[in-house]
């Protein structure tokens, strides 16, 4: 959380030269007056937070129609991986190569149709997004002793540096208008900084145990694979 | 020295409560889920208040802040106060939801629009307030940030370093910089301050 709001500070300490005591004096007098807040709805919001959790909590025991409970199967996670690693490699190959093989993307249809509508374009983006974060998640939530000797910390914090890169380059997309979509990758984002974190350096197996309990609390995979649905030209859902 | 002891045992004391409260909240306690709201949630939607400029808008990150933070209790480690750890959630989706907000209003502003904000104000103290306003959303985000917690909201220097993950130098140098973007804009006004 605190990488994400220190990319806004650049970190010289240097004060700029101010020398004007009479403006520090008047803004510092001024400046409670922006924006000033009336009384907290503590109530009203209390009774929002409440309605949001029930949802999240019935979500999370497969009662909401369309959300799929998280499946732990070794071989599922296998798949995932690998079938997400092959469709980000042969999309890049055909966005850096042209179309000069079609046939061997199967999705290039698809892709070169999106260019024309920019809310296409950023669908696709997404659901690729969606798809490596789930892949990611996935294998860092599941992964047993061997795997996490071959995926060290190092390799996850890395993996996960590329996911929250285009996380972030889809929140701030102007071609994002679904609120849904939105809350769903800002609630990524934030799953994703911590893991990465605790990635950084060595694993420790009580700090893995914190960012798997933070998926669940969130519930985030079962809604990543709902807007992610299988079927879709970059899905490596696991149904 | 027998005061720096109580303070420091009350300190202790306090530590242990919160630790304690966190503890029942991760359990899924729902009263320690309360508790940890009533404490909280006044300086929370104060500062999205501040930050967001919009009682619907600070309405909204003050839920989500909470929902996402008893949602990710487990993740929370507790070398940090909880009280930072909510402000650093609440502030991340505060600069989210006015980014996104003024996305939306700059595809609905037309030109005209444009152009009658851009007209400059006559000197009288609620159109330079207006002005203010304006300069102050005008800064870049880390220095509205600063601002707005420090001469807005009571922030010490201390609790935005802590609150924003930065060093306490930085929070002085953006608190300047903002001080001086605003004298800046602000210039043709500036007999209400000599």
């Amino acid at each position: 959380m605190n990488d994400n709001l220190k990319d806004l500070f650049d970190d010289d300490e240097r004060e700029p030269v101010t020398n004007d005591a009479g403006f520090d004096a008047w803004i510092a007098n001024v400046a409670p007056t922006l924006n000033a807040p009336g009384a907290t709805p503590r109530h009203e919001m209390w009774r929002e937070i409440q309605a949001a959790r029930a949802t999240a909590a019935e979500a999370q025991a497969g009662t909401v129609a369309g959300v799929t409970p998280i499946r732990r199967a070794p071989w599922r996670l296998l798949s995932v991986v690998a079938a997400a690693l092959l469709l980000g490699v042969a999309i890049d190959r055909w966005a850096l190569n042209g179309r000069t093989d079609p046939a061997s993307v199967v999705s290039a249809p698809i892709v070169d149709s999106a260019f024309n509508d920019p809310a296409r374009l950023y669908r696709l983006a997404a659901s690729q997004t969606l798809t490596q974060a789930e892949a990611l998640l996935t294998a860092f939530r599941a992964s047993g002793p061997e795997e996490r000797a071959a995926v060290g910390g190092d390799q996850l914090a890395r993996w996960g540096g590329e996911v929250l890169g285009s996380t972030r380059l889809l929140i701030d997309s102007p071609a994002g208008s679904d609120p849904r979509l939105r809350a769903l990758l800002e609630d990524l984002e934030l799953v994703l900084v911590q893991l990465i974190q605790l990635s950084r350096g060595s694993v420790d197996p009580n700090d893995r145990e914190h960012v798997n309990r933070a998926l669940e609390g969130s519930n985030l995979l079962p809604r990543i694979r709902t807007a992610v649905p299988a079927g879709t030209p970059f899905s490596a859902s696991t149904d | 020295m027998e005061t720096e002891g109580t303070l420091a045992l009350a300190k202790a004391a306090r530590t242990a409560d919160q630790r304690a409260l966190i503890e029942r909240a991760r359990r899924g306690d729902a009263s320690a889920h309360r508790a940890l709201y009533d404490t909280h949630v006044d300086r929370i939607y104060r500062l999205t208040f501040r930050l967001t400029g919009s009682e619907h808008l600070a309405r909204d990150v003050t839920q989500d802040t909470f929902v996402r933070a008893f949602a990710g209790l487990e993740g929370f480690r507790e070398d940090a106060s909880i009280g930072t750890w909510l402000h650093s959630i609440a502030v991340s989706l505060a600069l989210n939801a006015i980014k996104k907000d003024k996305r939306e209003r700059d595809r609905n502003t037309s030109l005209d629009d444009a152009k009658s904000i851009a007209t400059p104000a006559p000197r009288s103290d609620p159109l330079l307030r207006d002005r203010l306003l304006q300069a102050v959303n005008e800064l870049p985000e880390g220095c509205r940030t600063v601002f707005m917690m420090h001469d807005a909201e009571g922030y010490t220097h201390d609790e935005i370093a802590t609150a924003l993950g930065i060093a306490e130098g930085t929070s002085k140098a953006q608190l300047a910089r903002a001080r001086q973007k605003l004298r800046v804009s602000l210039a043709q006004f500036a007999g209400e301050w000599k």
